[in-house]
């Protein structure tokens, strides 16, 4: 009876202490987010359905570190010569004429804090939008898919450098033989 | 001395010869009746530091380490100073509890429990710089290694003697209280048999995890003992050699050398004895335990102050000798600035603490002193701070080059945090007095028993006596416990 | 280079006559923002990206708006480095991150609720604009309007705000190179306390009602006989100078007079006499084998110091032929320390001197003897001296500073007589960068004080402040009927005029400059204008209500006079574009010579008069008190930092330690160590000092190589309106500048010091100047270098690090680097390096990534200097990284020594253990203003940072990086070229803005970089070698060039 008694106790001990520790390392992490928008623009509709290319818009990304949210000029391009009107629509042409910014759009993928993060050098070098945003052209609505985490864009950065993503291989493999040194792990390409 | 020649008299460290019970009803006294007025003065004027502590301490973490008079050349100095004084500070206890113990100096006996709550203390002071000289002590959870975590992992490293700083300590602490908790158990069952009231009884009674003085409990507790007294030796040298290497691996002139863990370790423990004794000056007088503390402790303990006291001048000398010997530039010039420059006078004070107050201790007379005893541990402990003062600041004020030399200048808060430090050590060494045994009843009763054998002699070896012995106090307390219903 | 030629061209388009300067309420749509703003608070825990609109109009006392008015409403807390998104307020201690750290070992599991990272908004550009795309910077060629030198430069704007100035490389003149003045001037745009808008009587009024008071008032007057002047600095614009002759045709009784507060008029009077043509010549140091100079600091603040710090330096090189350089001066200025040899000489003697000179050079130039006189200073020295002229006739150059006619006619006549007209003294394309009249101002004040001025207008200058006269200059200025000031700000002078009419910031502006006749530049705006001013050529177009605007104006001059004298380009639209796309125009000598005057016979230019009037003033100078015991001569000099004192809000300045005497946040009384000695004064001793002009109190530093019986001064400090940050530092010594032979004298005989009994703790970078006899800075000779073996390398007791794809180095040439500091500015400005104020400067927390270290060796009285830029070494070993426990600082794979902010917890374990001390640790955060109030603390001033740098927050370690954002926007550029990097086209701040190219980084890996080759140089060492720390940073040893006896 006793002994049982403790045991539990043991348990419930443990079962606690892992998963509460197991949260603290999440803490930050927003995985899952998927907030709602002003308007409810569906990149389903737009980079799904209607097969505009992610860049069309987000035309930053090919030569700026910053993709960039479209301006309603770059809205107007296409919807000056479609008929189909929405109030939503009403209320970008109105921006583009007032030349007043009328939408704030609520971002969803932000990474960790002190994350120089260059959207056009990974575009370049061949990266899918999708490989870190998800399959946007799925999306009503955006929602962050990845973890957006160090160790996540690590995991990345490894297998392209060639070295193991695995901690405990890694660490194997400095005992062996030094990797030669890649500059997409060093700390100053993200951190500075 | 393990065996002594026929005819010696064994020396006696009890005076008198009480009775067993009467032994227990000194020891227990403190804590059953009121404390004198001293006590009480001396608590208030903790409290007061440990107030300042608090105080000075928030006010560091809200504003940042602009607070102190650190700059670009001196990163470093009466933070690490108080946490390398506290370090050494604590192994006095740890010496005397484990490796006493093991070579079965029976005069510790009287003096260990207050010595390891010392360390104890001592150590909490210690850990409480690391934190707070850090410029965020909210990431202070940065130096554990905790996989896995989000960054890839990302490891601490392994090569900075900071994080060998918070293995030895954590160890040091944890090692330190397990031994001196396991000490007080039998008390505690003794207390717990003498306990009046329920709250008091049932305290006691589960901090003496179910203790039966049977002569089975003793065996295996002489052992835990033996063992923990074992893991506990090699502490006492490794933590202040580690911490000694956060400046021996460095390559700053003055900092960069190779003598410092031994020179480290004789340090700690020339300036535990230092606090040691004037704690157990302070305690004896105030608690009048004269008979438990006798003059032959104080003397024994003057004796390793001259002896550890010695290897430190012994140490300084080398510095000197190796830097001159040595023909690096930058070392030469930094010891000549130790002794010629801006900061000369803490040097001198040094020397005369560290080395000229010890040699003192040549002369019987003078051991023999209450009052000399006193002023002398005191230098001791002034002494002992400055070092490390002089070893951290004079070093990095005017390093290798000469455009970036610069000084030093203490402000309030620097100054109000190391008062605060003694603040906390004291208040929580005058509660310790007031409200747990301070010398370890049953050894004492160990050494009482001793004694009457001596009386009238038998072939009973030390070694044995001490377990022999044992029994009998916790008869007693079995009696008198039936006497309490 | 492509990039900003194209952004060249889309500037015009973008802010030329097509779109008006956006009005302030829109500004903060900076497209970066706009797309990206909150996101962008990564990189700024300083809420940097957005200038609110309150911000922007904030009531002109200044009170600075709360970031909280940003536009997406979030306030920012910077007490923890993990900066945050929520509305927390910025004195709140700790942040939610941080909080949450704490809480987490605790209470993880109850604070999980608040762990989701609060809403970001982010606003998109309502219209896309082609050439800004959020992120990528452009560069604009333009002119700087720091001094009257007028350097171009190339500005860096990233969505839509300039962030940094770099020199335009296109220029011969200036090259890639600017000052530490010119890369300061970008923070003054930004400078939180400029006026809003114009002022009437004081009060904020608008632009149509000023222009009504002041067109009525001039309308006025001109009926009236009072006169309508223009006061202002030297306007090296051409166009402004045809828009100020219009006025001239406008007002019949208007007249035009240049007043620089420390002027060059003495120059342009000799040459009058001399050549006949009051002219500043042009001089050439590289062509000069032999420069003697008379206390004039060409290196540092004289006429044109980049311009010719670049030419000494092209004259100089250690593989080049011989040269010598002499300096006579009595304090020790950045030029005297880079001297050969350099003579302490009270300024009374200097013209005595120079007379000397002249008498030996013409007795070999076989003109009829000068009447001999006593010699000043040891005979021998001026006889090998004037030998070493006399040997190198037309490769020799004398210049004096001294703003004495007869002294600058002398020196004429020693060049005219060694042959160096046309060769090192060009007077066809004369300098126009100094054209200040001190004769015309006193004239003008006096006329005032007669009442016979009926409005006066005044440009660019601050009279109350910086004429000899102030509270004169002020009483005759209240008899004025009208008197308008263009000053950004409400200062000395501006606060009792009627009109205060800001003009933009050059930054701001429209405009051209031709600071050496022929060579011209343009400048145009890299900013819509931060607040509600107006170009002064634009006011000056309205109140003679001429048409259009002044960029009309500006190509319209540039149609009908500029086009015409060149043939390259056809068509105006052409011209236009091409030029404002380089920047800059070299038209050759102009065909009509400016300046002259009834011409006078160069050589019956009458300066055997002058000798004679030199020796005299030398002899009674002597004679009378001046070398009597408690007399001394006090010598008031232009400073690096502070120049004239225009710029004195200006932090970055006030905190850049002289070169010298390594002071910041004031001016100091410079007494020779053994006159301090004799006086009994220690440094920091406040003394009053009274001289002719005045008395002031400021404190004694003992200088080295000051002349025992001078003390020197700096002017420029003592404001006390210009702002916040440069009210009351220092003391204003131009009150005791006298006028002297019609020309304003810098320096005065007679002055007493006696001590106040007070003290002031001197802010310096460096106390101690002293290498004692360690290895930091190597030189060698001339000789040595011929045949010397480098030194094999020293041992490696490590494996060597396995090598990355690249490896970064840098290598610093000590016999370039003039110590002239303008690195230090450019590296503040490039990394975001915060300003921490007097107080914390003091107790030796500088934060400059990279200092100047300056040796002194050799006596006390007259030491040989050395100025060595030290900075982060980055370590192949370094100390440092062994030393953090939590790995913050790690070498990359490229050898880059990297501090990892977010990581460090600071230890300060690795500064402590850092042989070079070049670490910063943040002892506070100084984005919150509570510590240090500077820039980074208000809205407007935090415009200036760089976004591609993170602003660092309290507790962290920082250190030079050696531009590792510079090294990946050329990584991503090649990447989008599609081919590899080119060597050099990474410039790191400091490389880029040194005018003697003393430092120079690149790939090791490729043998064929510049800095590859450099350190295989036999002058190369690295500085504590034998530490074996490995750096990537090497220096090349100084060269001690031809000494003579």
């Amino acid at each position: 009876m006793r002994p049982l008694m403790i045991l539990l106790g043991a348990v419930i001990v443990v079962a606690a202490a892992v998963i509460g520790v197991q949260h603290l390392f999440r803490m930050g992490m927003q995985q899952g987010y998927a907030p709602a928008q002003p308007i409810a623009f569906s990149h389903k509709l737009h980079a799904g359905d209607n097969q505009v290319p992610c860049l069309y818009c987000h035309y930053g990304a090919r030569s700026s570190r910053h993709a960039g949210i479209p301006s309603s000029s770059v809205c107007m391009n296409c919807h000056n010569i479609l008929e189909k009107q929405t109030v939503e629509i009403e209320r970008f042409k109105e921006a583009a004429q007032l030349d007043r910014p009328l939408v704030s759009w609520v971002k969803v993928h932000n990474l960790p804090d002190f994350v120089y993060f260059n959207h056009s050098r990974h575009v370049l070098s061949g990266v899918a939008c999708q490989s870190c945003h998800g399959e946007v052209e799925k999306m009503q609505r955006i929602e962050q898919v990845m973890p957006l985490t160090m160790g996540w864009c690590l995991s990345c950065h490894r297998e392209h450098a060639g070295v193991p993503t695995n901690t405990l291989e890694r660490a194997a493999l400095r005992f062996s033989e030094t990797p030669k040194p890649k500059t997409g792990l060093d700390c100053a390409s993200c951190h500075y | 001395m393990d065996k002594l020649p026929e005819g010696v008299i064994e020396p006696r460290w009890i005076a008198g010869s009480p009775t067993l019970g009467q032994v227990t009803a000194d020891i227990a006294r403190p804590m059953e009746g009121k404390p004198g007025k001293l006590w009480y003065v001396l608590f208030a004027i903790a409290l007061l530091g440990l107030l300042d502590l608090l105080g000075m301490a928030t006010y560091l973490i809200a504003n940042g380490i602009g607070v102190w008079g650190l700059n670009n050349s001196v990163g470093w100095a009466f933070d690490i100073t108080n946490f390398v004084f506290w370090i050494g500070i604590g192994h006095a206890g740890t010496l005397i509890s484990a490796i006493l113990l093991l070579f079965r100096q029976k005069w510790r006996t009287s003096i260990n429990r207050s010595a390891e709550a010392m360390t104890i203390f001592a150590v909490m002071c210690a850990g409480l710089f690391p934190l707070l000289h850090m410029g965020r002590p909210w990431d202070a959870f940065f130096i554990f290694p905790y996989v896995p975590n989000q960054h890839g992992p990302l490891w601490v490293n392994f090569r900075s003697p900071l994080v060998w700083d918070v293995f030895a300590i954590s160890t040091y602490f944890t090692i330190s209280l397990v031994f001196w908790f396991l000490g007080l158990v039998p008390d505690f069952a003794t207390l717990r048999d003498r306990a009046i009231g329920k709250i008091k009884k049932l305290v006691f009674g589960v901090l003496s995890l179910g203790w039966n003085g049977s002569h089975r409990t003793w065996s295996r507790y002489e052992i835990v003992s033996l063992v923990l007294a074992g893991l506990a030796t090699p502490l006492v040298l490794s933590v202040h050699s580690i911490v000694s290497m956060d400046f021996a691996t460095s390559l700053l002139p003055g900092w960069h050398a190779t003598i410092f863990p031994p020179y480290f370790v004789a340090g700690a423990i020339y300036s535990g004895f230092g606090m040691v004794l004037t704690l157990l000056i302070l305690t004896r007088q105030s608690m009048n335990l004269q008979r438990y503390i006798t003059m032959r402790h104080l003397d024994s303990m003057a004796k390793v102050l001259l002896l550890t006291g010695s290897i430190v001048s012994y140490a300084y000398a080398t510095e000197f000798f190796s830097a001159w010997y040595g023909g690096n530039i930058y070392e030469r010039y930094h010891f000549i600035n130790r002794a010629t420059g801006p900061y000369a006078f803490g040097f001198y004070l040094m020397v005369l603490c560290n080395v000229l107050a010890p040699q003192l201790f040549w002369f019987k007379r003078i051991r023999n002193h209450v009052g000399a005893l006193f002023a002398v541990s005191i230098l001791v402990n002034i002494g002992m701070w400055f070092e490390r003062f002089i070893i951290i600041v004079v070093s990095l004020h005017r390093a290798f080059l000469p455009s970036g030399w610069g000084m030093f200048y203490p402000t309030l808060v620097d100054i109000g945090i190391l008062v605060g430090s003694f603040g906390l050590f004291f208040t929580l060494f005058l509660l310790f007095i007031r409200y747990m045994p301070m010398i370890a009843i049953w050894e004492v009763k160990g050494v009482v028993t001793d004694q009457q054998h001596m009386a009238h002699p038998s072939a009973e070896t030390i070694g044995t006596a001490g377990a022999a012995g044992i029994p009998a106090p916790a008869g007693a307390a079995g009696m008198e416990h039936h006497h309490a219903e | 280079m492509s990039d900003h030629c194209n952004g060249a061209k889309d500037k015009l388009v973008t802010l030329g006559a097509r779109r008006p300067p956006a009005p302030p309420q829109d500004y903060w749509t900076s497209p970066d923002e706009l797309h990206h703003g909150p996101a962008l608070r990564g990189e700024f825990p300083g809420g940097l990206p957005e200038i609110p609109a309150a911000a922007i109009h904030l009531p002109a006392s200044g009170e600075p708006a709360t970031a909280g008015a940003a536009p997406d409403g979030h306030n920012h807390d910077h007490e923890d480095h993990d900066h945050d998104h929520d509305g927390g307020d910025p004195d709140a201690g700790i942040g939610r991150r941080d909080f949450l750290t704490l809480m987490g070992f605790g209470v993880g599991a109850a604070s999980l609720a608040a762990c989701r990272a609060p809403e970001q908004r982010a606003i998109p550009l309502p219209v896309a604009a082609e050439d800004m795309i959020a992120g990528v910077p452009n560069y604009y060629a333009t002119t700087c309007g720091g001094c009257a030198s007028a350097c171009s430069l190339l500005v860096k704007q990233r969505d839509g705000r300039p962030i940094k100035i770099e020199g335009n490389d296109v220029s011969e003149l200036f090259g890639g190179a600017t000052c530490a003045t010119g890369q300061a001037t970008v923070l003054s745009l930004y400078d939180n306390e400029r006026l809003r808008g114009p002022l009437w009587q004081g009060q904020p009024a608008a632009w149509a009602e000023i222009d009504e008071h002041v067109t009525s008032a001039l309308a006025a007057a001109a009926g009236k006989p009072g006169k309508i002047v223009l006061v202002s600095s030297t306007i090296t614009s051409p166009s402004l100078r045809d828009i100020v002759a219009r006025w001239g045709r406008a007002f019949p009784s208007f007249h035009h007079v240049v007043y620089d507060p420390i002027s060059a008029s003495a120059l342009r009077l000799a040459s009058a006499q001399a050549f006949g043509r009051a002219i500043i010549p042009h001089y050439a140091f590289d062509r000069a084998r032999v420069i003697v100079g008379l206390d004039a600091d060409f290196l540092g603040t004289w006429l044109s110091p980049v311009e010719f710090a670049r030419a000494y330096a092209r004259g100089r090189r250690p593989d080049g032929p011989t040269t010598l350089h002499v300096q006579f001066e009595p304090g020790m200025s950045v030029t005297g320390s880079n001297a050969d040899r350099r003579i302490p000489t009270a300024p009374s003697e200097l013209g005595a001197i120079a007379a000397a000179l002249l008498a030996r050079i013409a007795r070999r130039a076989g003109e009829p003897e000068v009447a001999a006189a006593a010699d000043p200073v040891d005979p021998t020295i001026l006889d090998s001296v004037a030998g070493e002229l006399w040997n190198h006739r037309g490769a020799s150059l004398v210049v004096a500073g001294g703003n004495d006619a007869a002294l600058q006619l002398v020196v004429h006549t020693i060049n005219r007589l060694l042959g160096n007209i046309g060769h090192t003294v060009d007077l066809d394309r004369p300098s126009l960068q100094r054209q200040g009249d001190d004769g015309a101002m006193t004239a003008l004040v006096e006329e005032m004080q007669r009442g016979e001025v009926h409005a006066v207008i005044l440009h660019g200058v601050n009279p109350a402040y910086d004429y000899l006269d102030g509270p004169g200059f002020m009483k005759a200025l209240a008899r004025v009927a009208l008197s308008v000031s263009t000053t950004d700000r409400r200062d000395e002078t501006a606060a009792a005029v009627h009109a205060v009419c800001p003009d933009h910031h050059f930054l701001e502006a429209w405009g051209d400059a031709e600071p050496i006749a022929g060579y011209l530049s343009l400048s145009q705006p890299t900013i819509a204008p931060l607040f509600e001013t107006r170009a002064f050529a634009d006011s000056l177009l309205r109140w003679i209500d001429a048409p259009g605007d002044y960029y009309s104006f500006l190509r319209d001059y540039w149609r009908t006079q500029v086009m015409p004298r060149q043939s390259a380009l056809a068509t105006f639209d052409a011209f236009w574009d091409h030029t404002l796309e380089r920047g800059v125009l070299d038209l050759g000598p102009p065909t009509t010579p400016s300046g002259a005057v009834a011409s006078a016979d160069p050589a019956g230019s009458d300066w055997r008069a002058a000798v004679s009037e030199l020796r005299d003033e030398s002899q009674r100078a002597a004679g009378t008190e001046g070398r009597t015991d408690g007399h001394f001569e006090l010598a008031l000099y232009e400073s690096v930092a502070m120049r004239d004192g225009r710029n004195a809000n200006n932090p970055w300045l006030l905190e850049l330690p002289d070169p010298i005497t390594k002071i910041t946040w004031g001016n100091v009384a410079e007494l020779a160590p053994s006159t301090a000695d004799k006086l009994g004064l220690r440094d920091g001793d406040i003394v009053t000092i009274t001289a002719a002009g005045g008395a002031i109190e400021v404190p004694v530093f003992s200088q080295p190589g000051q002349h025992p019986r001078t003390i020197s001064v700096a002017l420029g400090y003592g404001r006390t309106q210009v702002g916040k940050a440069g009210n009351g530092v220092g003391v204003n010594a131009f009150p005791l500048t006298r006028l002297v032979r019609g020309t304003r004298r810098a320096w005065a005989d007679g002055a007493t010091i006696t001590a106040t009994g007070q003290r002031d703790k001197l802010a310096t970078t460096q106390s101690h100047f002293s290498m004692e006899g360690r290895p930091i800075v190597l030189e060698t000779t001339r000789e040595e270098l011929g045949h010397a073996e480098r030194p094999e390398a020293l041992p490696n007791l490590w494996n060597e690090r396995p090598a990355g794809e690249r490896s970064w180095g840098m290598t610093i040439d000590l016999d370039a680097c003039t110590g002239c500091s303008a690195c230090v500015i450019a590296c503040q400005a490039e990394n975001n390096v915060p300003v921490v104020g007097k107080d914390q400067i003091q107790r030796q927390r500088s934060m400059h990534w990279i200092r100047i270290d300056r040796y002194y060796s050799g006596s006390e009285d007259n030491p040989q200097s050395v100025h060595q830029p030290m900075m982060c070494q980055h370590c192949g070993h370094a100390p440092c990284e062994t030393v953090c426990p939590v790995l913050a600082t790690t070498t990359s794979s490229e050898g880059l020594n990297q501090q990892v902010y977010n990581r460090c917890i600071g230890t300060r374990y690795c500064a402590n253990n850092c042989p070079y001390k070049v670490r910063r640790f943040n002892w506070y955060n100084y984005t919150t203003g509570n510590h240090s109030d500077y820039h980074m603390a208000n809205p407007v001033g935090r415009l200036v940072l760089n976004p591609d740098v993170t602003v660092r927050s309290r507790g962290v370690m920082e250190k030079c990086s050696l531009c590792v954002q510079r090294i990946h926007v050329a990584k991503n550029t090649a990447v989008k070229r599609g081919e590899p990097m080119q060597d050099g086209e990474i410039k790191t701040a400091c490389q880029q803005v040194c005018p003697t190219d003393a430092i120079r980084f690149g790939d090791l890996n490729d043998p064929k970089s510049q800095v590859a080759q450099r350190m295989h140089d036999q002058r190369t060492y690295r500085v504590l070698e034998d530490l074996g720390t490995r750096p990537n940073v090497a220096y090349l040893k100084k060269v001690r060039h031809g000494q003579t006896t």
